[in-house]
Protein backbone atom coordinates (compact mmCIF):
# COMPACT_ATOMS: atom_id res chain seq x y z
CA UNK A 1 0.00 0.00 0.00
CA UNK A 2 1.58 3.33 -1.03
CA UNK A 3 1.48 6.49 1.00
CA UNK A 4 -1.26 8.15 -1.16
CA UNK A 5 -3.68 5.24 -0.79
CA UNK A 6 -3.25 5.20 2.99
CA UNK A 7 -3.91 8.94 3.14
CA UNK A 8 -7.06 8.55 1.05
CA UNK A 9 -8.24 5.72 3.29
CA UNK A 10 -7.63 7.77 6.40
CA UNK A 11 -9.54 10.67 4.88
CA UNK A 12 -12.36 8.31 3.95
CA UNK A 13 -12.47 6.88 7.48
CA UNK A 14 -12.52 10.41 8.89
CA UNK A 15 -15.38 11.34 6.56
CA UNK A 16 -17.39 8.28 7.67
CA UNK A 17 -16.71 9.22 11.29
CA UNK A 18 -18.00 12.76 10.73
CA UNK A 19 -21.11 11.37 9.02
CA UNK A 20 -21.79 8.98 11.92
CA UNK A 21 -21.53 11.84 14.41
CA UNK A 22 -23.78 14.06 12.25
CA UNK A 23 -26.36 11.33 11.76
CA UNK A 24 -26.12 10.56 15.48
CA UNK A 25 -26.97 14.16 16.25
CA UNK A 26 -30.03 14.17 14.00
CA UNK A 27 -30.96 10.73 15.30
CA UNK A 28 -30.75 11.95 18.87
CA UNK A 29 -33.19 14.73 17.99
CA UNK A 30 -35.56 12.20 16.49
CA UNK A 31 -35.54 9.81 19.42
CA UNK A 32 -37.70 11.60 21.91
CA UNK A 33 -40.00 14.60 22.13
CA UNK A 34 -39.63 15.50 18.45
CA UNK A 35 -42.35 17.93 17.34
CA UNK A 36 -42.86 20.12 14.29
CA UNK A 37 -45.25 22.92 13.30
CA UNK A 38 -48.30 21.74 11.32
CA UNK A 39 -51.40 23.10 9.64
CA UNK A 40 -54.87 22.48 11.00
CA UNK A 41 -57.21 20.99 8.44
CA UNK A 42 -54.58 18.67 7.01
CA UNK A 43 -55.83 15.08 7.11
CA UNK A 44 -52.73 13.36 5.72
CA UNK A 45 -50.57 11.55 8.25
CA UNK A 46 -47.05 12.90 8.63
CA UNK A 47 -44.82 10.86 6.30
CA UNK A 48 -43.08 8.11 8.27
CA UNK A 49 -39.28 8.07 8.43
CA UNK A 50 -37.60 5.72 5.90
CA UNK A 51 -38.16 2.11 7.03
CA UNK A 52 -34.95 0.13 7.60
CA UNK A 53 -34.65 -3.51 8.61
CA UNK A 54 -32.75 -2.77 11.82
CA UNK A 55 -34.22 -2.81 15.34
CA UNK A 56 -35.21 0.85 15.34
CA UNK A 57 -38.94 1.58 15.18
CA UNK A 58 -39.70 5.24 14.59
CA UNK A 59 -42.48 7.65 13.76
CA UNK A 60 -42.43 11.13 12.23
CA UNK A 61 -42.26 14.27 14.35
CA UNK A 62 -45.42 14.93 16.34
CA UNK A 63 -47.24 17.84 14.69
CA UNK A 64 -47.78 21.00 16.72
CA UNK A 65 -51.05 22.89 16.39
CA UNK A 66 -50.24 25.55 18.92
CA UNK A 67 -52.92 28.18 19.58
CA UNK A 68 -52.10 31.84 20.20
CA UNK A 69 -52.52 33.34 23.64
CA UNK A 70 -54.54 36.56 23.93
CA UNK A 71 -52.26 39.63 23.65
CA UNK A 72 -51.60 41.43 26.93
CA UNK A 73 -49.11 42.09 29.68
CA UNK A 74 -47.59 38.85 30.97
CA UNK A 75 -48.18 36.89 27.77
CA UNK A 76 -44.44 36.67 27.12
CA UNK A 77 -43.85 35.21 30.58
CA UNK A 78 -46.60 32.66 30.10
CA UNK A 79 -45.25 31.75 26.65
CA UNK A 80 -41.67 31.44 27.92
CA UNK A 81 -42.10 29.58 31.21
CA UNK A 82 -45.23 27.47 30.65
CA UNK A 83 -43.96 26.38 27.24
CA UNK A 84 -41.10 24.41 28.78
CA UNK A 85 -43.45 21.58 29.74
CA UNK A 86 -46.54 22.26 27.60
CA UNK A 87 -47.76 24.50 24.79
CA UNK A 88 -50.43 27.21 25.35
CA UNK A 89 -53.03 24.61 24.24
CA UNK A 90 -53.08 23.62 27.93
CA UNK A 91 -54.30 27.13 28.76
CA UNK A 92 -56.76 27.65 25.91
CA UNK A 93 -58.30 24.18 26.41
CA UNK A 94 -59.41 25.01 29.97
CA UNK A 95 -62.92 26.23 30.68
CA UNK A 96 -63.02 29.79 32.04
CA UNK A 97 -61.53 29.38 35.53
CA UNK A 98 -61.90 31.68 38.52
CA UNK A 99 -59.06 33.99 39.53
CA UNK A 100 -58.43 31.74 42.55
CA UNK A 101 -58.33 28.63 40.35
CA UNK A 102 -55.74 30.20 38.02
CA UNK A 103 -53.59 31.21 40.97
CA UNK A 104 -53.80 27.66 42.32
CA UNK A 105 -52.91 26.18 38.91
CA UNK A 106 -49.82 28.34 38.39
CA UNK A 107 -48.64 27.87 41.97
CA UNK A 108 -49.07 24.10 41.57
CA UNK A 109 -46.86 24.13 38.46
CA UNK A 110 -43.98 25.49 40.54
CA UNK A 111 -44.48 23.96 43.98
CA UNK A 112 -45.80 20.55 42.95
CA UNK A 113 -44.63 19.81 39.41
CA UNK A 114 -41.26 21.51 39.81
CA UNK A 115 -41.47 24.23 37.15
CA UNK A 116 -38.71 26.77 37.75
CA UNK A 117 -40.47 30.12 37.46
CA UNK A 118 -39.05 33.22 39.20
CA UNK A 119 -41.47 34.77 41.72
CA UNK A 120 -41.97 38.00 39.76
CA UNK A 121 -42.65 36.12 36.50
CA UNK A 122 -45.06 33.81 38.34
CA UNK A 123 -47.00 36.82 39.62
CA UNK A 124 -47.20 38.28 36.08
CA UNK A 125 -48.41 34.95 34.66
CA UNK A 126 -51.14 34.69 37.31
CA UNK A 127 -52.31 38.25 36.64
CA UNK A 128 -52.25 37.63 32.89
CA UNK A 129 -54.42 34.49 33.16
CA UNK A 130 -56.79 36.20 35.60
CA UNK A 131 -57.10 39.16 33.21
CA UNK A 132 -57.99 37.10 30.14
CA UNK A 133 -59.18 33.60 31.06
CA UNK A 134 -61.84 33.86 33.81
CA UNK A 135 -65.64 33.55 33.32
CA UNK A 136 -65.83 37.35 33.48
CA UNK A 137 -62.90 38.12 31.20
CA UNK A 138 -62.59 35.28 28.70
CA UNK A 139 -63.68 36.44 25.26
CA UNK A 140 -63.34 33.20 23.35
CA UNK B 1 -59.30 17.37 14.15
CA UNK B 2 -55.63 16.63 13.74
CA UNK B 3 -53.69 13.75 12.21
CA UNK B 4 -50.76 12.33 14.15
CA UNK B 5 -48.28 9.60 13.15
CA UNK B 6 -50.03 6.20 12.80
CA UNK B 7 -53.38 7.87 13.51
CA UNK B 8 -56.61 8.75 11.70
CA UNK B 9 -57.90 12.32 12.16
CA UNK B 10 -58.82 12.63 15.85
CA UNK B 11 -60.22 15.43 17.99
CA UNK B 12 -57.32 17.59 19.15
CA UNK B 13 -57.29 18.60 22.82
CA UNK B 14 -53.63 19.53 23.27
CA UNK B 15 -50.60 19.28 21.02
CA UNK B 16 -47.67 18.98 23.47
CA UNK B 17 -48.03 16.81 25.55
CA UNK B 18 -50.38 15.11 23.12
CA UNK B 19 -54.04 14.52 23.97
CA UNK B 20 -56.37 13.28 21.21
CA UNK B 21 -59.99 12.17 21.50
CA UNK B 22 -61.72 9.44 19.49
CA UNK B 23 -64.63 10.72 17.34
CA UNK B 24 -68.00 9.39 18.42
CA UNK B 25 -68.93 7.24 15.41
CA UNK B 26 -66.09 4.77 16.10
CA UNK B 27 -68.04 3.51 19.12
CA UNK B 28 -70.66 1.84 16.90
CA UNK B 29 -68.22 -1.09 16.82
CA UNK B 30 -67.15 -2.99 19.96
CA UNK B 31 -63.48 -2.85 18.95
CA UNK B 32 -61.84 0.54 18.46
CA UNK B 33 -59.31 0.58 15.60
CA UNK B 34 -55.71 1.31 16.62
CA UNK B 35 -55.51 4.39 14.41
CA UNK B 36 -58.64 5.83 16.05
CA UNK B 37 -57.70 4.98 19.66
CA UNK B 38 -57.50 8.02 21.95
CA UNK B 39 -54.15 9.38 23.10
CA UNK B 40 -53.20 10.88 26.44
CA UNK B 41 -49.69 11.70 27.69
CA UNK B 42 -48.76 13.62 30.82
CA UNK B 43 -45.27 14.72 29.80
CA UNK B 44 -43.81 16.03 26.58
CA UNK B 45 -40.65 13.97 26.01
CA UNK B 46 -42.27 10.85 24.61
CA UNK B 47 -40.48 8.53 22.22
CA UNK B 48 -40.45 9.08 18.48
CA UNK B 49 -38.42 5.90 18.25
CA UNK B 50 -37.60 2.79 20.18
CA UNK B 51 -34.62 0.56 19.39
CA UNK B 52 -35.69 -3.01 20.07
CA UNK B 53 -32.09 -4.22 19.76
CA UNK B 54 -31.31 -2.49 23.05
CA UNK B 55 -34.80 -2.12 24.60
CA UNK B 56 -35.37 -4.20 27.75
CA UNK B 57 -38.20 -4.73 30.19
CA UNK B 58 -36.75 -4.74 33.70
CA UNK B 59 -38.30 -6.41 36.71
CA UNK B 60 -36.37 -5.13 39.70
CA UNK B 61 -36.48 -3.87 43.27
CA UNK B 62 -37.53 -6.23 46.06
CA UNK B 63 -37.09 -9.42 44.00
CA UNK B 64 -34.94 -12.54 44.28
CA UNK B 65 -33.69 -12.28 40.71
CA UNK B 66 -33.72 -9.12 38.59
CA UNK B 67 -35.02 -9.68 35.09
CA UNK B 68 -33.99 -7.93 31.90
CA UNK B 69 -36.23 -9.19 29.11
CA UNK B 70 -36.01 -8.50 25.39
CA UNK B 71 -39.04 -7.99 23.17
CA UNK B 72 -38.30 -11.39 21.68
CA UNK B 73 -38.29 -12.96 25.18
CA UNK B 74 -41.82 -11.63 25.71
CA UNK B 75 -42.95 -13.05 22.36
CA UNK B 76 -41.41 -16.49 22.74
CA UNK B 77 -40.69 -17.38 26.37
CA UNK B 78 -44.25 -16.98 27.66
CA UNK B 79 -47.65 -18.32 26.75
CA UNK B 80 -49.49 -15.48 24.99
CA UNK B 81 -52.84 -14.39 26.34
CA UNK B 82 -55.45 -12.22 24.59
CA UNK B 83 -58.16 -10.21 26.31
CA UNK B 84 -60.57 -7.54 25.07
CA UNK B 85 -60.68 -4.64 27.51
CA UNK B 86 -61.81 -1.04 27.66
CA UNK B 87 -59.16 1.57 28.31
CA UNK B 88 -60.76 4.74 29.64
CA UNK B 89 -59.04 7.91 30.82
CA UNK B 90 -59.87 8.81 34.44
CA UNK B 91 -60.94 12.23 33.19
CA UNK B 92 -63.21 11.01 30.38
CA UNK B 93 -66.26 13.36 30.19
CA UNK B 94 -64.59 15.90 32.50
CA UNK B 95 -66.11 18.71 30.40
CA UNK B 96 -69.55 17.65 31.78
CA UNK B 97 -68.61 18.70 35.34
CA UNK B 98 -70.41 21.54 37.08
CA UNK B 99 -68.78 23.55 38.52
CA UNK B 100 -66.15 23.03 35.82
CA UNK B 101 -62.79 21.67 36.94
CA UNK B 102 -59.35 22.20 35.37
CA UNK B 103 -57.71 19.37 33.45
CA UNK B 104 -58.12 17.75 30.04
CA UNK B 105 -61.56 18.85 28.85
CA UNK B 106 -62.61 15.52 27.37
CA UNK B 107 -65.99 14.81 25.84
CA UNK B 108 -66.93 11.10 25.91
CA UNK B 109 -64.16 9.95 23.56
CA UNK B 110 -61.26 9.33 25.95
CA UNK B 111 -62.01 5.62 25.81
CA UNK B 112 -61.54 2.66 23.51
CA UNK B 113 -61.68 -1.12 23.50
CA UNK B 114 -58.99 -3.31 21.97
CA UNK B 115 -57.96 -6.95 22.00
CA UNK B 116 -54.70 -6.91 23.92
CA UNK B 117 -52.18 -9.73 23.55
CA UNK B 118 -49.20 -10.26 25.78
CA UNK B 119 -47.80 -11.89 28.86
CA UNK B 120 -49.48 -12.48 32.23
CA UNK B 121 -48.15 -9.79 34.57
CA UNK B 122 -48.10 -12.29 37.45
CA UNK B 123 -45.91 -14.64 35.44
CA UNK B 124 -43.24 -11.95 35.20
CA UNK B 125 -43.47 -11.22 38.92
CA UNK B 126 -43.26 -14.93 39.75
CA UNK B 127 -40.26 -15.38 37.46
CA UNK B 128 -38.43 -12.60 39.30
CA UNK B 129 -39.58 -13.93 42.68
CA UNK B 130 -41.27 -11.30 44.80
CA UNK B 131 -39.47 -11.04 48.15
CA UNK B 132 -41.47 -11.09 51.36
CA UNK B 133 -42.15 -7.61 52.66
CA UNK B 134 -43.11 -6.32 49.21
CA UNK B 135 -46.32 -4.28 49.29
CA UNK B 136 -46.70 -2.68 45.88
CA UNK B 137 -45.55 -3.02 42.31
CA UNK B 138 -44.55 0.17 40.52
CA UNK B 139 -44.63 0.72 36.77
CA UNK B 140 -42.58 3.20 34.79
CA UNK B 141 -42.16 3.74 31.07
CA UNK B 142 -40.26 5.92 28.60
CA UNK B 143 -42.46 8.99 29.26
CA UNK B 144 -40.28 11.88 30.44
CA UNK B 145 -40.72 15.61 30.90
CA UNK B 146 -38.59 18.74 30.95
CA UNK B 147 -38.87 19.25 34.70
CA UNK B 148 -36.14 18.65 37.29
CA UNK B 149 -35.20 15.03 37.96
CA UNK B 150 -37.29 13.46 40.72
CA UNK B 151 -40.18 15.88 40.18
CA UNK B 152 -43.55 14.87 38.67
CA UNK B 153 -42.81 17.07 35.64
CA UNK B 154 -39.85 14.76 34.93
CA UNK B 155 -41.31 11.27 35.23
CA UNK B 156 -44.57 9.34 35.45
CA UNK B 157 -44.87 6.35 37.78
CA UNK B 158 -47.88 4.35 38.97
CA UNK B 159 -48.26 1.56 41.50
CA UNK B 160 -50.75 -1.14 42.45
CA UNK B 161 -51.04 -3.09 45.70
CA UNK B 162 -49.60 -6.59 45.43
CA UNK B 163 -52.70 -7.87 47.20
CA UNK B 164 -54.95 -6.43 44.49
CA UNK B 165 -56.64 -9.29 42.57
CA UNK B 166 -56.55 -7.15 39.41
CA UNK B 167 -52.88 -8.14 39.09
CA UNK B 168 -54.03 -11.69 38.28
CA UNK B 169 -55.86 -10.37 35.23
CA UNK B 170 -53.25 -7.82 34.16
CA UNK B 171 -51.20 -8.25 31.00
CA UNK B 172 -48.00 -6.78 29.62
CA UNK B 173 -49.30 -6.29 26.09
CA UNK B 174 -47.15 -6.26 22.97
CA UNK B 175 -50.06 -6.43 20.53
CA UNK B 176 -53.19 -4.33 20.15
CA UNK B 177 -55.88 -5.74 17.87
CA UNK B 178 -53.25 -8.13 16.51
CA UNK B 179 -50.80 -5.38 15.53
CA UNK B 180 -47.84 -3.73 17.22
CA UNK B 181 -49.00 -0.87 19.45
CA UNK B 182 -48.96 2.58 17.84
CA UNK B 183 -46.12 4.65 19.32
CA UNK B 184 -48.69 7.07 20.78
CA UNK B 185 -50.47 4.19 22.53
CA UNK B 186 -47.33 2.82 24.18
CA UNK B 187 -45.09 0.88 21.77
CA UNK B 188 -43.49 -1.58 22.37
CA UNK B 189 -45.43 -2.76 25.47
CA UNK B 190 -47.94 -1.33 27.89
CA UNK B 191 -49.64 -2.65 30.98
CA UNK B 192 -53.28 -3.73 30.68
CA UNK B 193 -55.25 -3.50 33.93
CA UNK B 194 -58.74 -4.79 33.03
CA UNK B 195 -61.57 -2.86 34.65
CA UNK B 196 -59.26 -0.15 35.97
CA UNK B 197 -58.92 3.39 34.69
CA UNK B 198 -56.16 4.02 32.14
CA UNK B 199 -53.87 5.82 34.58
CA UNK B 200 -52.48 2.41 35.61
CA UNK B 201 -52.04 1.18 32.02
CA UNK B 202 -48.47 2.53 31.83
CA UNK B 203 -47.33 3.05 28.23
CA UNK B 204 -43.88 2.27 26.75
CA UNK B 205 -43.35 0.19 29.90
CA UNK B 206 -39.68 -0.41 30.78
CA UNK B 207 -39.52 -0.87 34.55
CA UNK B 208 -41.54 -3.01 36.89
CA UNK B 209 -40.36 -2.37 40.43
CA UNK B 210 -41.29 -4.23 43.61
CA UNK B 211 -41.61 -1.84 46.55
CA UNK B 212 -41.39 -2.60 50.26
CA UNK B 213 -43.40 0.50 51.16
CA UNK B 214 -46.36 2.27 49.54
CA UNK B 215 -45.58 4.54 46.59
CA UNK B 216 -46.13 8.15 47.63
CA UNK B 217 -44.94 9.76 44.40
CA UNK B 218 -47.12 12.62 43.08
CA UNK B 219 -48.87 10.51 40.44
CA UNK B 220 -50.17 8.25 43.25
CA UNK B 221 -50.73 10.97 45.85
CA UNK B 222 -52.29 13.52 45.52
CA UNK B 223 -52.84 12.98 41.76
CA UNK B 224 -55.48 10.55 40.49
CA UNK B 225 -57.35 10.40 43.77
CA UNK B 226 -61.10 10.31 44.30
CA UNK B 227 -63.23 10.97 47.39
CA UNK B 228 -63.84 7.93 49.58
CA UNK B 229 -67.61 8.52 49.29
CA UNK B 230 -70.43 6.78 47.40
CA UNK B 231 -69.68 7.22 43.66
CA UNK B 232 -66.71 9.48 44.54
CA UNK B 233 -69.12 12.36 44.89
CA UNK B 234 -68.44 15.47 46.98
CA UNK B 235 -68.78 19.27 46.86
CA UNK B 236 -66.31 22.15 46.46
CA UNK B 237 -67.33 23.30 49.98
CA UNK B 238 -66.47 19.97 51.61
CA UNK B 239 -63.16 19.82 49.76
CA UNK B 240 -62.27 23.36 50.85
CA UNK B 241 -63.18 22.46 54.45
CA UNK B 242 -60.77 19.51 54.33
CA UNK B 243 -63.61 17.07 55.07
CA UNK B 244 -62.92 14.70 52.21
CA UNK B 245 -60.74 11.60 52.48
CA UNK B 246 -59.16 10.82 49.11
CA UNK B 247 -58.17 7.34 47.84
CA UNK B 248 -56.44 6.19 44.64
CA UNK B 249 -58.85 5.94 41.69
CA UNK B 250 -59.56 2.32 40.79
CA UNK B 251 -62.38 0.55 38.92
CA UNK B 252 -64.50 2.22 36.26
CA UNK B 253 -68.19 2.67 37.05
CA UNK B 254 -70.78 1.30 34.61
CA UNK B 255 -71.50 3.51 31.58
CA UNK B 256 -73.51 3.46 28.36
CA UNK B 257 -73.75 5.76 25.36
CA UNK B 258 -76.07 6.60 22.49
CA UNK B 259 -73.94 6.78 19.35
CA UNK B 260 -76.60 6.92 16.65
CA UNK B 261 -78.70 8.95 15.96
CA UNK B 262 -76.28 11.76 16.70
CA UNK B 263 -78.86 14.54 16.66
CA UNK B 264 -77.39 16.53 13.78
CA UNK B 265 -80.00 15.34 11.27
CA UNK B 266 -83.81 15.58 11.38
CA UNK B 267 -85.72 12.33 11.42
CA UNK B 268 -89.05 12.11 9.54
CA UNK B 269 -92.07 11.14 11.70
CA UNK B 270 -92.89 7.44 11.33
CA UNK B 271 -89.34 6.56 10.30
CA UNK B 272 -88.16 3.28 11.87
CA UNK B 273 -84.95 4.23 13.66
CA UNK B 274 -82.44 1.78 15.08
CA UNK B 275 -80.92 3.53 18.06
CA UNK B 276 -77.42 2.18 18.59
CA UNK B 277 -74.71 2.58 21.15
CA UNK B 278 -72.19 0.95 23.43
CA UNK B 279 -71.67 0.15 27.12
CA UNK B 280 -69.13 -1.23 29.60
CA UNK B 281 -68.31 -1.56 33.28
CA UNK B 282 -65.08 -1.96 35.21
CA UNK B 283 -66.92 -4.29 37.60
CA UNK B 284 -67.70 -6.96 35.00
CA UNK B 285 -70.16 -7.69 32.22
CA UNK B 286 -72.95 -5.35 31.28
CA UNK B 287 -76.05 -7.56 31.59
CA UNK B 288 -78.77 -5.06 30.73
CA UNK B 289 -79.12 -1.89 28.69
CA UNK B 290 -82.37 0.08 28.80
CA UNK B 291 -83.59 2.76 26.46
CA UNK B 292 -86.28 5.42 26.90
CA UNK B 293 -87.60 8.39 24.99
CA UNK B 294 -88.94 11.52 26.64
CA UNK B 295 -92.45 11.10 25.21
CA UNK B 296 -93.15 7.72 26.84
CA UNK B 297 -90.55 7.87 29.61
CA UNK B 298 -90.77 4.13 30.17
CA UNK B 299 -87.50 2.15 30.19
CA UNK B 300 -87.44 -0.80 27.84
CA UNK B 301 -84.73 -3.36 27.33
CA UNK B 302 -82.38 -2.97 24.40
CA UNK B 303 -80.85 -5.85 22.47
CA UNK B 304 -77.23 -6.47 23.45
CA UNK B 305 -74.47 -7.03 20.89
CA UNK B 306 -71.76 -9.67 20.93
CA UNK B 307 -70.18 -10.52 24.29
CA UNK B 308 -66.42 -10.02 23.87
CA UNK B 309 -65.65 -10.55 27.55
CA UNK B 310 -66.31 -8.98 30.93
CA UNK B 311 -64.19 -5.86 30.38
CA UNK B 312 -64.98 -5.15 26.71
CA UNK B 313 -67.42 -2.77 25.10
CA UNK B 314 -70.88 -4.29 24.73
CA UNK B 315 -72.83 -2.67 21.91
CA UNK B 316 -76.62 -2.44 22.04
CA UNK B 317 -79.50 -1.47 19.77
CA UNK B 318 -83.15 -0.67 20.13
CA UNK B 319 -85.88 -0.10 17.54
CA UNK B 320 -87.62 3.25 17.92
CA UNK B 321 -90.22 4.83 15.67
CA UNK B 322 -91.21 8.39 16.59
CA UNK B 323 -94.84 8.79 15.49
CA UNK B 324 -95.19 12.56 15.81
CA UNK B 325 -92.99 15.56 14.98
CA UNK B 326 -91.30 17.18 17.96
CA UNK B 327 -88.18 17.39 20.08
CA UNK B 328 -87.32 14.14 21.81
CA UNK B 329 -84.76 13.29 24.41
CA UNK B 330 -83.42 9.76 24.18
CA UNK B 331 -81.84 8.16 27.24
CA UNK B 332 -79.82 5.00 27.91
CA UNK B 333 -78.74 3.26 31.11
CA UNK B 334 -76.74 0.11 31.72
CA UNK B 335 -76.63 -2.42 34.55
CA UNK B 336 -73.58 -4.61 35.19
CA UNK B 337 -73.34 -8.13 36.58
CA UNK B 338 -72.68 -6.80 40.09
CA UNK B 339 -76.03 -4.99 39.98
CA UNK B 340 -74.56 -1.50 39.53
CA UNK B 341 -76.96 0.75 37.60
CA UNK B 342 -76.14 4.13 36.10
CA UNK B 343 -77.60 6.98 38.15
CA UNK B 344 -79.41 10.01 36.77
CA UNK B 345 -77.28 12.37 38.84
CA UNK B 346 -73.89 13.71 37.89
CA UNK B 347 -70.87 13.45 40.11
CA UNK B 348 -68.50 16.15 41.35
CA UNK B 349 -64.96 15.80 42.62
CA UNK B 350 -61.95 18.09 42.21
CA UNK B 351 -60.13 15.81 39.74
CA UNK B 352 -63.04 15.55 37.33
CA UNK B 353 -63.16 11.75 37.56
CA UNK B 354 -65.76 8.91 37.57
CA UNK B 355 -68.48 10.54 35.42
CA UNK B 356 -71.20 7.96 34.66
CA UNK B 357 -74.52 9.82 34.62
CA UNK B 358 -77.22 8.51 32.27
CA UNK B 359 -76.48 9.86 28.77
CA UNK B 360 -79.13 11.64 26.76
CA UNK B 361 -79.41 12.56 23.09
CA UNK B 362 -81.73 15.28 21.82
CA UNK B 363 -83.26 14.49 18.43
CA UNK B 364 -85.62 16.48 16.21
CA UNK B 365 -88.44 14.67 14.44
CA UNK B 366 -89.97 16.52 11.48
CA UNK B 367 -93.31 16.24 9.71
CA UNK B 368 -93.83 13.92 6.75
CA UNK B 369 -96.98 13.75 4.63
Amino acid sequence: MNHGTRKRRMLFALLIGVCVVAVGTIYADLEIGYYTAANLGSVAQPAPPPLQTDGVYSVAAYPLYTPQLVPGAGRQDAAAYCNTCHTPSYITMQPPLSAAAWKAEVTKMGKVYGAQIPTDAEARIITYLQTHYTPETRKR
Amino acid sequence: MATYPQKAPLVLLTDRPVQLETPRHYFLEPITPNDAFFVRWHLESIPNEVDLSSWRLHVEGNVNKQLSLTFSDLLHKFKPITLAAVNQCSGNSRSRFGPRVPGGQWGNGAMGCARWTGVHFRELLDMAGVKSGSVQVQMEGLERGKGPRGMPSYEFKKSLDLSNPVLDESIVAYAMNGEPLPMLNGFPVRLIVPGYFATYWVKCLTDVRLLDKPDENFWMNPAYRVPNTPRGNTTPTDVAAGKVKMIPINRMPVRSFIISPGGATKIPAGFPVTVRGTSFSGFGRVVKVEFADSLHGRWREAKLGEDLGPYAFRTWECAWTPEKPGKYSLAVRATDEKGNVQPDEGVWNPGGYLWNKIERQEVTVGGAA
